[in-house]
This record gives C-alpha cells, structure tokens and sequence, in this order.
C-alpha cells in the first residue's frame, strides 16, 4: 500500500517536475521574444521620434538598394564555388609528402591569411592592369573573395580530410586502391560531409565581406546604399537599408546552414 | 572614494573641455575638397589651367574609334554623385547634364551608351587599363593631365565657388582670418559631394568647401546648411578626355571633338545647358 502510493508519488511529483520544466523554457521563450521585441521596437521609435527618417527617401529608393542584394547573393554564390574548388586543391597540396606542391600551398594560405581583403580586391582591380592584366569590376570581386576565402578553406578543408579515421584509408589500402582512388572514392566524399557546415559558416561570413568590394565601383547592396545616400544626403536612411539586408540575409542564410548542420550530424549517428 | 570620484569627474571634465572647445573655435583653415580634383590643386597652389593640343583628322584604321564603332557601343566612365551633372535615378539609369552630352556624342556616332562609375581619382590617373573608353566626366584641362591624357575642345564651362557651413557664420570671403588659396589647408574626400555630406553630418573638421559652382547651388538646393560665399574663384575648361595609354584613339579624338564643334553651333549644348544649370548658359568661354 505505502509502495504503492510512493509510486504515485514519485510519478505525480515526477510529472510536476516535468510540467514546471515546460513553464520555464516557455516563460524562456517568452521574455526572450519580448527582449527582442522591445529593443527593436525601442530602437525604431527612437529613430521615428527623431523625426529625422524620410520614408518618402526609403519608399523611392528601396527598391533600388533592394536590388543590389541579387549581385551580393550572385557574388558569394559564385566565389564560394570557386572557393570550394580552390579549398580542396589546396588541403590535398598541404597534406601532400612532396615539398613543392606543399610548398605552394602553404605560400598560397599564408600570403592570403597575412594580408587584408580588402587590399586584395584593391591590387586585382587597380594594381594587375599595370602589368597588363586588366579585369572588370565583378570577375575582379569574384576573384578577390574566391582566392581569400579559398585560404582560409583551405585549412578547413585540411582539418575535415584528417579527420576521416585513418582505417578508412587503410582499408581501402588494403584492397588494392590507388592513392589517388583513395582520395577521391574514399577520404574527400566523407571529408566534404564534414566540412559542409563550415562552407555554410564561411559563406554567411562572405556576404557580409562582399560589402568590401563596393571600394571597386562593383554596384552591390553597400554601393548602391552609399551613392544614394550621398546623393540625396540620406546617408542614415540608406545605411540603416542596406544593414537590413545583410542582416536578414544571414539570419535567412544561417537557419538553412543550422538545418544542413542538423541533417550532417544525424547522418553521422 | 577618492578613486571613484576621479574616474568619473576627469574624463566628464575633458569632454566638457572639448566640447567648449569646440564651438568657441574660430573658424579653421581646413577647406575640404574632392579627391585629384582642380580645386586641390588650386588649394596647393600648383592649378596649371590648359588648352587642348591641336587635333587633327586621323585615319579610323585601327583606332579605338573602328572599335567602339564594331562593338556598336561606347563605354564612358561617370560620377553617381555629381549633381546636376551625373547623378542616379532610382531606377539605376543616370542623369544630369554630363549624362545628357555623353548620350548626345554617343548618337552622333551612331553607336550605344554605357556608363561605367569609377572613383574619381582613378578617371585622372589615367591607365583606365581599356574599362571605358572615354570620360565625359567635366574634366578640368590641365598641363599634368594633359601629360596622360587626350582633352577635346571644351563642351562647357564652370565658376569654382566657395561654400561655408552656416554654422561657421562665415557670409564673404573678408570674414576668413588667411589669405586663399595661400593660408589654407586641403582635406580630402573621395568626391565632391562627400564634402557636403560630411557638413550637413555637423562634422566640424572643416567649414569651406571648394567645388563647381553648380554641385554648390545644388547642395544648397537640396537643404545642405551651407551659403556660397564666393560665386567665381576661377573658370574652369570642361572637357571630355581620354586615356593615352591606351589603344590608338587620334580618329576618335577628332570625331567627339568635331561632335562637340557642332553642339556647340547648332544650340544643342546651350539647351542642355540651361535646362540643368537653371537656363543658365554654361557654354560660351568666359570673356568672349
């Protein structure tokens, strides 16, 4: 009998405690929205008191800055393509017994990572047409952010090919693959799965870099954003848009990249 | 509470300094002006106004112009933000008066128009390095330039003016405590309009602002807290250019200027003119 309704008990009391866990994520959840809630909300009815922001300026040229987000988009697409592509010859070259290939690598990711981005895209754009090689504006951007980002992948990628377990390598050793086989049939397919969610990383990271290639007249969100602006002398306006942007685009960008992230582990299980 | 109270009052009592500081400042030599612009030069003392060289027919073998005359379209490098001059619309298209002759040139020649926005800076430094074929930018003809660049006849004219923040208080020339352009001191900004910008920002680095007359009356026009305190500085020869460094372009540079003779004559650059400049005529050459 006294079992009995201990066991009871310790149900009830074990439902209770599930019940208040409940009540606490929700009441979590709650203020948490609500935090959200208040500051944004705070932060545009500092600005509307202001009165300072012209919605007429937002409603005539929105659309317009608006547009620029297709060439950000279509910019990283591109260069995390060509990044990937560069990122997979380079960790192979850095992983490689021969010091030449390595050698050349290692330059590549060194010079990339010991300069800034910016001074890149600069020399693509202004300093190459003095030795004759002369790029427009959007190929020089792609090239810029691919080769940056292709570096820092590189070592990414580096990391994902040795984490592969070494008997996966063996074993295929041991059938009788060729190295090169090897690499490709065995260690990269299971290399990419885990560096897929760091390529989702640094592509959220590359859209808001790609902002940097507005100094080469590349008419992008921040372009458009600062010569309307300046134009109109609605810098706040035109600013505050173009921040928007980015920065929905990578909340939108980040929630597909958490999903793949998801997905990748539990392949893994 | 000894530390306490000296962690709180010294950095409250340097901001109150500087910020007395600066509204009782006099007014400062800085005049801000745009990036490898004329009126730089002029503030350096160094302006070396110029004509174009004599222009002679060429043959149209070879020359950029059989280029752009193949390629169907002419590519011209100009400035988003040089109202009334060039300045965008909110469909991406530009306007102004520069948009306005460069698209005339281009019909002339039977051929399209493409615009291409390059800083400012790097349509002087020449080396455009084959990314536009020619600026119709008011380019300002002088020696240096002329060293890399080839300038047609002059398709119009503007006063340099002076303007000065309205907070500076400053209304003439006589109001200012150094010699111009001797006692002063340039600052630069990537273009003209940034100058504007960064005054009605409540900036107080500089006060004056050198520019064409015209980008003046239009910041004023659109509300900028400046007043012009000085209409004509000097005249300025406006001219298309383009980059000698690049392809063979003698045939080109006789045919836009021989177009440009032509607007001239028939009226075409005195309309345009006084339909962007407030029915002012820009384009007679001062003294004339």
């Amino acid at each position: 009998m006294a079992t009995q309704s201990d066991a009871l008990g310790r149900s009830q009391f074990l439902e209770r405690v599930r019940k208040a866990q409940a009540r606490s994520r929700l009441s979590f959840r709650i203020w948490f929205a609500l935090t959200w809630i208040v500051l944004v909300g705070g932060l545009v009815f500092a600005l509307w008191i202001t009165g300072n922001i012209d919605l007429s300026f937002i409603n005539e040229w929105g659309p317009y800055v608006l547009g620029g987000a297709g060439l950000t988009i279509l910019l990283c697409v591109t260069s995390i393509v060509f990044a990937t592509i560069l990122a997979i010859f380079g960790a192979i070259a850095r992983l490689s017994g021969n010091p030449i290939i390595n050698g050349v690598a290692s330059l590549y990711v060194s010079l990339v990572r010991g300069t800034p981005l910016i001074v890149q895209i600069v020399f693509i754009y202004l300093a190459l047409p003095q030795l004759d090689i002369r790029i427009p504006a959007i190929p020089a951007g792609i090239m810029a952010l691919s080769f940056n980002y292709g570096a820092y992948m590189t070592e990414i990628f580096r990391a994902g090919i040795q984490a592969v377990p070494s008997g996966q390598r063996e074993a295929a050793q041991a059938l009788g693959m060729p190295e090169h086989l090897v690499m490709r049939r065995v260690v990269l397919p299971q290399a990419v799965r885990i560096v897929i969610p760091a390529i989702g990383n640094d592509f959220v990271a590359m859209i808001k870099d790609s902002a940097l290639v507005s100094v080469i007249a590349v008419q992008e969100l921040l372009w458009r954003a600062q010569n309307v602006g300046r134009q109109n002398f609605r810098t706040l306006e035109a600013l505050l848009i173009a921040a928007l942007v980015y920065w929905i685009l990578t909340i939108v960008f980040s929630f597909f990249q958490e999903r793949l992230e998801h997905r990748m582990a539990r392949g893994d299980r | 509470m000894n530390t306490w109270r000296r962690f709180v009052t010294v950095p409250i009592a340097a901001i109150v300094l500087a910020a007395c500081q600066g509204s009782a400042a006099e007014i400062t030599n800085v005049v801000c002006v745009g990036e490898a612009t004329t009126y730089l030069d002029w503030l350096n003392g160094d302006l070396e106004p110029d004509e174009p060289d004599p222009i002679a027919e060429a043959d149209e073998a070879g020359d950029l112009l059989e280029t752009i005359r193949e390629r169907g379209t002419i590519i011209v490098s100009t400035d988003p933000n040089y109202a009334p001059q060039s300045f965008l619309q909110p469909d991406g298209t530009f306007v102004g008066f520069d948009i306005d002759v460069a698209t005339e040139i281009a019909n002339r020649l039977g051929v399209d128009i493409q615009f291409e926005t390059p800083d400012w800076d790097l349509i002087t430094a020449g080396n455009w390095g084959e990314r536009w074929d020619i600026s119709v930018g008011s380019m300002t003809i002088t020696t240096p330039r002329k060293e890399i660049l080839s300038f047609t006849q002059p398709y119009y004219f503007t006063p340099a003016a002076l303007a000065a923040s309205e907070q500076s208080g400053v209304t003439s020339v006589d109001d200012l405590s150094f010699e111009l352009p001797e006692g002063a001191e340039a600052t630069t900004l990537p273009t003209d309009a940034n100058c504007a910008e960064a005054i009605q920002a409540g900036r107080e680095e500089f006060d004056l602002w050198v520019s064409a007359g015209p980008t003046i009356d239009e910041a004023i026009g659109s509300d900028i807290p400046i007043v012009k305190v000085s209409d004509s500085i000097y005249v300025e020869n406006l001219a298309v250019a383009i980059d000698k460094s690049g392809p063979e372009h003698a045939a080109l540079l006789y045919e836009i200027d021989r177009i440009i003779g032509e607007m001239h004559e028939d009226g075409t650059l005195t309309d345009l003119s006084e339909e962007w400049f407030d029915g002012e005529d820009l384009t007679q050459a001062p003294g004339e």
